[in-house]
């Protein structure tokens, strides 16, 4: 696959665009099927192997614009108006797309023969000489040759105004110096100069030099000429990078904090950071609920499956011993949620909310309850508002106190332990620090009798529990399993381990 | 090799001919699938004719349509293949009568053994095999158009059945064995959205996704399927149903809607829109009674635009 189309999917990716290996090998064949002559085509057929989703044909659309812009190359050509009277913004396009078709099979052919460039002396001109470049790294006098040919190059391009080839050999160059590998906005001038060098802007230099030094007129008029297409050029080279930095980093920085904050302890986030927390959990939400939203087939209990039984003994000649039965799917288990959202865990509680909400959009059957001295039940509240109302309001109803988990377990007893039975997981969420006063283990015990699985997560450490007044001693026991919990990322496993043991 | 925008276009007139107006876009969507020989994945919201999609490939490339409509608890044994019970049974009968001859003569257990090892058998063989949607288009001599619909409909367990067959064209019966294509189906997937579609799935198709049409292409939709319309009052037409679709309602009238709507006008000789008719005829656009509360209260303002605008 050509340079061009592999940068262009690096750009997609870098929009929060999915594309896999294989659609990116679909979109060679593609390209190679349309070409790059006809921009709207290559547009239309690209969207359709790579952009698979709703939000991913709209990245697609500003990616490609952005990606094939040639804008530079437009405005030159208005100004120059070589063309004359061709009208069309298309065939502009076209132009600018063909241009760069043949540039990727440059790049391709230069990386397959020269192995290690020698930064700076490649210049890749569209016609013969090129050629000469790719193996001589080590001979001088080749070298020599090739810097002297660049050197005429940028000169005679810039007098020549030949826009289209300036345009070609800018994205060449770019490619060259790695300009598609460009991170931070503080190495735009450096990725400027490197593309001006790799142009042969020192040949450029030395001629201006030369001609001021003749002391002729025509040579400083000549000069003085040079050095203003060389400064406007340069403003043009910084565009492109600009366009480069804006086209490869767009999400860049997002993801990188991302990345940090679904490994960061969920105490130490940033309050400026609870907005993107929040589509993190929800993102991370999606996931389980499209890797678990398989719907449950109707069971038919005790049935006898007429047609499997008949193909099934068929090879004992039509009699059926092996009889064959229509098959009861297991449902999906309750989940009944109990979450801590008292001052001592005053930072989790936002979250574990949020997680407890996304909960109960995976999972059909979930019960959510919260407390901090005294529980209520949150169900009926997450079910009807909005995530950022529900938490606001669960907050507002049952935070705030000091937590006193015996009364909490008591209320919890009169209000939903009958609902409890052996398909029932019981998540409770908290850190276990009572106050000092008594847990009533003893409720713990009994939920745990009737439940499936009680499950303990904790935002505090392994070494934290049963130090002041953490109870984790005398609850744990009554656990399935009591688990550290304190970023993201734990979050995400645990759930999906419930996830995967409840199927 | 053609020029593809040629070749883009001439999909575009063939599709006009059998009466499906499309954009470029979705031609360009056929002309891939032909030329890479992938199956498409065609999206959107009902009723923007994705199922026609197929139909009027299938008219232009003159190919026969095999359609498999997809529903909760399909399986391979309604959509490829089922043996023939029946005649199974029979051929067992059959065999047991010609087993005395067989054995004829056969020396001891080993040899009869080795007889009836010898003896052809075709219990499970292509004979008894019925082929449903999936196996007829495999086996049709020169190729088809497939035509999957609403896989969204179906369990993930058949969707991941469908991906040997969408990526290699092929199935594997396990008494069998692989049975190939003998000449590659076009194939159209289509979805409501109703959940996610896979992502192995998405991986192995093109993806085509639909819109409602703008009003210049449903104009001329329009104008093919219901040509007795006369321009101003399909401009007019055109431009309501556009203005509805912007409105926050329950189920937005689809394309087919707008041309049974363009039906019913005619029925009723109307030259143009005027409140009234809008109103005693809003129910072949809107499918509930709650949208169509909502509307009534705009359905002057609404009228008056359209026909401002088509002036």
């Amino acid at each position: 696959m050509s340079q061009v189309l592999s940068n262009f999917v690096r750009a997609l990716r870098a929009q929060d665009v999915r594309v896999s290996i294989s659609e990116s090998v679909d979109a060679g064949r593609v390209a190679e099927l349309v070409g790059f002559a006809d921009r709207q085509v290559l547009k239309d057929s690209l969207s359709q192997v790579l952009a698979k989703t709703d939000e991913e044909k709209f990245a697609f659309n500003d990616c490609f614009d952005q990606f094939f812009a040639f804008e530079q190359f437009e405005r030159s050509k208005a100004a120059n108006d070589q063309e004359g009277s061709e009208d069309t913004q298309s065939s502009e396009d076209e132009n600018a797309d063909g241009q760069d078709g043949e540039d990727a099979q440059d790049g391709e052919g230069e990386a397959g023969g020269g192995g290690g460039q020698p930064g700076e002396a490649r210049s890749a001109s569209d016609d013969g000489p090129s050629s000469g470049g790719t193996g001589s790294d080590g001979d001088p006098t080749g070298e020599q040759d090739e810097e002297a040919l660049a050197d005429r190059d940028l000169t005679a391009l810039l007098e020549s105004g030949d826009t289209v080839e300036l345009q070609g050999q800018l994205a060449a160059a770019g490619r060259e110096v790695g300009a598609d590998r460009i991170r931070l906005f503080t190495q735009r001038g450096l990725f400027t100069r490197r593309i001006m060098e790799a142009m042969g802007l020192d040949g450029l230099n030395a001629t201006i030099d030369g001609e001021q030094r003749s002391g002729t007129p025509q040579g400083e008029a000549r000069a003085e000429r040079l050095r203003v297409m060389r400064d406007d050029f340069r403003l043009d080279v910084r565009d492109y990078v600009e366009r480069q930095l804006e086209l490869y980093t767009a999400n860049a920085g997002r993801q990188l904090r991302e990345e940090v904050l679904s490994k960061i302890k969920i105490s130490n986030v940033d309050r400026r950071d609870f907005k993107l927390m929040q589509s993190l959990v929800r993102k991370m939400a999606k996931r389980l609920i499209s890797l678990n939203s398989r719907r449950k087939k109707k069971a038919r209990r005790g049935q006898l499956d007429v047609r499997r039984t008949i193909r099934q003994n068929i090879e004992f000649d039509g009699l059926m011993f092996d009889i064959a039965w229509k098959r009861t799917k297991v449902d999906r288990p309750k989940v009944v949620a109990i979450c801590d959202v008292s001052g001592s865990v005053a930072q989790y509680a936002t979250f574990l909310l949020m997680f407890l909400y996304s909960l109960t959009e995976v999972l059909p059957k979930v019960r959510a309850f919260a407390f901090s001295n005294q529980m209520g039940e949150v169900t009926d509240l997450f079910a009807e508002e909005k995530i950022e109302n529900a938490i606001k309001k669960a907050l507002s109803l049952h935070g705030g106190g000091s937590t006193d988990y015996g009364r909490s377990f008591e209320d919890f007893e009169s209000m939903a332990l009958d609902d409890i039975d052996h398909r029932t997981t019981v998540l409770v969420l908290g850190d276990a620090r009572s106050n000092f006063g008594d847990p009533r283990a003893d409720i713990l015990d009994k939920i745990h009798d009737r439940a499936r699985r009680v499950i303990w997560l904790n935002p505090e450490g392994k070494s934290l529990w049963n130090t002041g007044d953490s109870e984790m001693r005398k609850l744990s026991p009554h656990c399935d399993k009591a688990v550290a919990c304190s970023s993201l990322n734990d979050l995400e496993r645990v759930v999906s381990e419930i996830l995967r043991t409840a199927v | 090799m053609t020029e593809p925008r040629a070749e883009i276009t001439k999909i575009q007139d063939g599709f006009a001919q059998s009466g499906y107006i499309c954009n470029e876009h979705i031609a360009t969507a056929i002309f891939l699938a032909q030329n890479l020989e992938k199956p498409i994945l065609v999206e959107g919201p009902p009723g923007v004719g994705k199922t026609e999609l197929a139909k009027a490939t299938a008219e232009f490339l003159d190919l026969p349509l095999i359609r498999l409509q997809c529903y909760e608890g399909l399986d391979e044994a309604k959509a490829l293949y089922e043996w023939k019970y029946g005649k199974q049974l029979l051929y067992t009968q059959v065999l047991k009568e010609k087993l005395g001859d067989l054995m004829e003569g056969a020396n001891g257990l080993k040899e009869s053994m080795d007889r009836l090892h010898d003896f052809d058998d075709t219990f499970f063989s292509e004979e008894f095999l019925e082929p449903r949607a999936l196996l007829k288009s495999l086996w049709s001599e020169h190729g088809s158009v497939l035509l999957i619909d609403e896989i969204d409909k179906s369990d993930d367990e058949f969707e991941a059945f469908l991906l040997e067959l969408l990526s290699e064209y092929q199935i594997t019966v396990p008494e069998l064995g692989t049975i190939k294509a003998k000449s590659s189906p076009i194939v159209f997937l289509t979805s409501n959205n109703t959940r996610e579609i896979g992502d192995a799935l998405k991986r192995r198709c093109l993806h085509l996704y639909i819109p409602f049409p703008d009003a210049d292409l449903e104009t001329k939709i329009i104008t093919a399927r219901v040509p007795e319309v006369e321009e101003g009052l399909r401009k007019q037409l055109v431009g309501f149903v556009q203005s509805l679709r912007e409105l926050e309602l329950k189920k937005v009238p689809a394309v087919s809607e707008t041309i049974d709507w363009a039906r019913t006008l005619i029925l009723l000789h109307a030259r143009e829109l005027d409140t009234e008719l809008v109103r005693n005829t809003l129910n072949v656009l809107l499918k509930f009674q709650d949208d169509i509360d909502n509307v009534d209260s705009e359905l002057n303002a609404l009228t008056t635009a359209a026909v401002a605008a088509a002036e």
